[in-house]
């Protein structure tokens, strides 16, 4: 700063005028960044319990804020996004069944139907593959899909841009958060980001067993063991191995398995992505939490109940070139070729499984419609 | 002026063109190991590419208490041939390196560089792609790794599709 004063001072002998200029020059950019300083959007702070790690990456280009929280809020539930403004992302994700809808497949804007299960959005803070094949690398890019797929809210962007310039509510909201009053489709889909990364699970009977703070049921322990453990039956450990791949405090790694549902596809999952052979039939594992609000289940919704989910593992696993090898002659019988559980067992897993629901986030009025309180104003 | 006559560099783009292509074409239907990251020369190497390395042979234990023989190339030979900072040169800042490996089902570890380089260990890890005198089956192979001294195999990757190695920012 001093020596920009001074070389300012030297320039005088030459010219005041110039002299005269830089100095105003200078606190017009003052007044700018202080004015730019005080619109600044408030960070917001995403809250979770330290076992579920920060291995977690927002982009440089879009740091979460309060506004831009709230604005993405606005659009998820925001029917204008949609052609004949008839849907929004609620349509497919319901808060209170954790996001998804309760349907094997969803109608979108034009009535015809998703050629997938609509997905839960819990904790996508974590995830680094979005949808069932792994296709989208981050939020922002995610978005774009459902608004525009014609399957879904089948709307141009542009289009979205335009009906959302002639709302009153909106260029307000997007200045708030993103500096500019001006809709452009790049800040639709990074406020619709931001709303997604804080939708965190994290306040089940499960996490407050994790913090020591639940005791859980005796048949509640049986299922966590079971859950937890590969079968051992030389060392009579019984289990199911499902840990293998929903393990860890969020119930899901980050894996692409062929979990046994067929041996000829409809749907080739992430080879239609990644074009290798291997990948025929693979699916992300996706999160157990809240899983009993999430039915029906897999990447078709083929079962209409948790119990059907329990007899495919045990049961029904079909073999084919791709079938995770996971799932291939785990028993716990001495060389078995099936799984074995018995029915106690499979309801003692269950049991587990229902330790899951969080009914917190379920009920959170921040994830709520934010439409119905701005009527009600 | 002819209007026919071409830039010199015309033709050297054509050339890089047409070999990018190929290499395109190749990687779609020959599964292959990336070798990518902080190297001097990013490698896609197939089976076939591999079979021209020095191959190694190393006996193991396997999760079912089985002995098994697996038959590679030892994986300082790929970072070697990569360009990878090894022998002399893994000193000062090149020791944060790790070695960030990939499988087809999302599965990943982690090696330290010093882990690999036989100035720091004696055990040689391989990337292996033959199995008792067989190729590795789909779901375990067509790559797998082989790190003799670590008692659990969860190192052990199958089903190897990069390899990437990057600095430890922190
Ligand atoms: C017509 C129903 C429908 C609508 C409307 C819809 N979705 Fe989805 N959503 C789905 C389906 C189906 C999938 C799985 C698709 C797939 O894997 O190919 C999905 C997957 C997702 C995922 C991936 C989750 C994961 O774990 O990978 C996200 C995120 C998502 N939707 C967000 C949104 C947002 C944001 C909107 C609104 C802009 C929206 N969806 C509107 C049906 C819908
Ligand atoms: C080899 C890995 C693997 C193992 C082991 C495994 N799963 Fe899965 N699971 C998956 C994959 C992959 C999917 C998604 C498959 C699809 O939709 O095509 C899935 C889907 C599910 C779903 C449906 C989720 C939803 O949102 O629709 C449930 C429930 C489930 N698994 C429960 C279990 C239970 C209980 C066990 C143990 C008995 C288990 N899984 C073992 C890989 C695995």
């Amino acid at each position: 700063m001093k020596r920009w004063f001074k070389q300012a001072k030297f320039e005088k002998h030459q010219s005041g005028w110039l002299f005269i200029g830089l100095v105003a020059s200078f606190f017009l950019f003052c007044g700018l960044t202080q004015s730019f300083e005080n619109d600044k959007p408030t960070p917001y702070t995403l809250r979770y319990p330290a076992n579920f790690g920060a291995r977690y990456t927002i982009p440089a280009d879009n740091p979460t804020t309060k506004e831009g929280v709230y604005l993405g809020r606005l659009l998820f539930y925001e029917k204008k996004l949609s052609a004949g403004n008839s849907i929004s992302c609620e349509s497919c994700h319901l808060q209170k069944l954790a996001f998804t809808d309760g349907k094997a497949l969803s109608a979108g804007a034009d009535g015809s139907l998703t050629t997938r299960s609509s997905m839960s959005l819990a904790n996508l803070l974590w995830v680094r593959n979005f949808f069932w094949d792994g296709r989208s690398p981050n939020l922002e890019q995610q978005a774009a899909f459902p608004l525009t797929n014609v399957h879904e809210m089948g709307q141009p962007l542009e289009e979205s841009v335009a009906k959302l310039r002639q709302t009153a509510l909106y260029p307000p909201l997007f200045k708030a958060a993103f500096g500019s009053d001006i809709v452009t489709s790049d800040h639709i889909l990074k406020a619709l980001a931001q709303f997604e990364r804080t939708l965190i699970s994290a306040d089940s009977k499960y996490d407050r067993y994790l913090a020591g703070i639940y005791q859980p049921t005796a048949q509640e322990i049986r299922g966590m063991e079971l859950f937890q453990n590969a079968p051992n039956p030389q060392k009579q450990i019984r289990g199911a191995n499902c840990e293998h791949c929903h393990g860890g405090v969020k119930t899901f790694k980050e894996l692409f398995h062929n979990n046994g549902l067929d041996s000829i596809f409809n749907d080739n999952g992430r080879e239609n992505f990644t074009n290798q052979p291997e990948d025929k039939g693979r699916f992300r594992v996706p999160t157990l939490r809240n899983i009993m609000l999430t039915a029906p289940y897999m990447h078709d919704g083929r079962f209409q109940h948790i119990e059907q989910v329990l007899d495919h593992y045990n049961e029904h696993i079909r073999e084919s070139e791709t079938l995770s090898s996971f799932l291939k002659d785990v028993s716990n019988e001495i060389n078995g070729k099936k799984l074995m559980l018995t029915q106690n067992e499979k309801t003692d897993i269950i049991s587990f499984l229902s330790m899951l629901t969080d009914s917190t986030f379920i009920t959170n009025p921040e994830f709520s419609n934010p439409h119905l309180t701005l009527k009600s104003q | 002026m002819s209007p026919f006559k071409f830039h010199p560099l015309t033709f050297v783009w054509v050339f890089i063109l047409s070999l990018s292509l190929s290499v395109c074409g190749f990687a779609q239907n020959t599964a292959s190991v990336a070798i990518t990251g902080e190297v001097a020369t990013p490698l896609n190497l197939t089976l076939q590419d591999l079979s021209t390395f020095k191959q190694v042979s190393q006996k193991v234990k396997e999760r079912d208490g089985k002995e098994h023989e697996f038959k590679g190339v030892a994986l300082i030979e790929l970072l070697e041939k990569a360009g990878v900072t090894t022998g002399s040169k893994l000193r000062g800042e090149n020791l944060a390196k790790y070695v960030l490996i990939k499988a087809a089902d999302g599965y990943e570890v982690i090696y330290a560089l010093a882990e690999i380089d036989p100035e720091f260990t004696s055990q040689v890890i391989i990337l292996a792609t033959e199995k008792d005198g067989q190729p590795i089956p789909s779901g375990e192979g067509p790559f797998r790794i082989i790190t003799p001294n670590d008692k659990k195999p969860a190192r052990w990757i199958r089903e190897v599709r990069s390899i990437k190695i990057a600095f430890a920012k922190d």
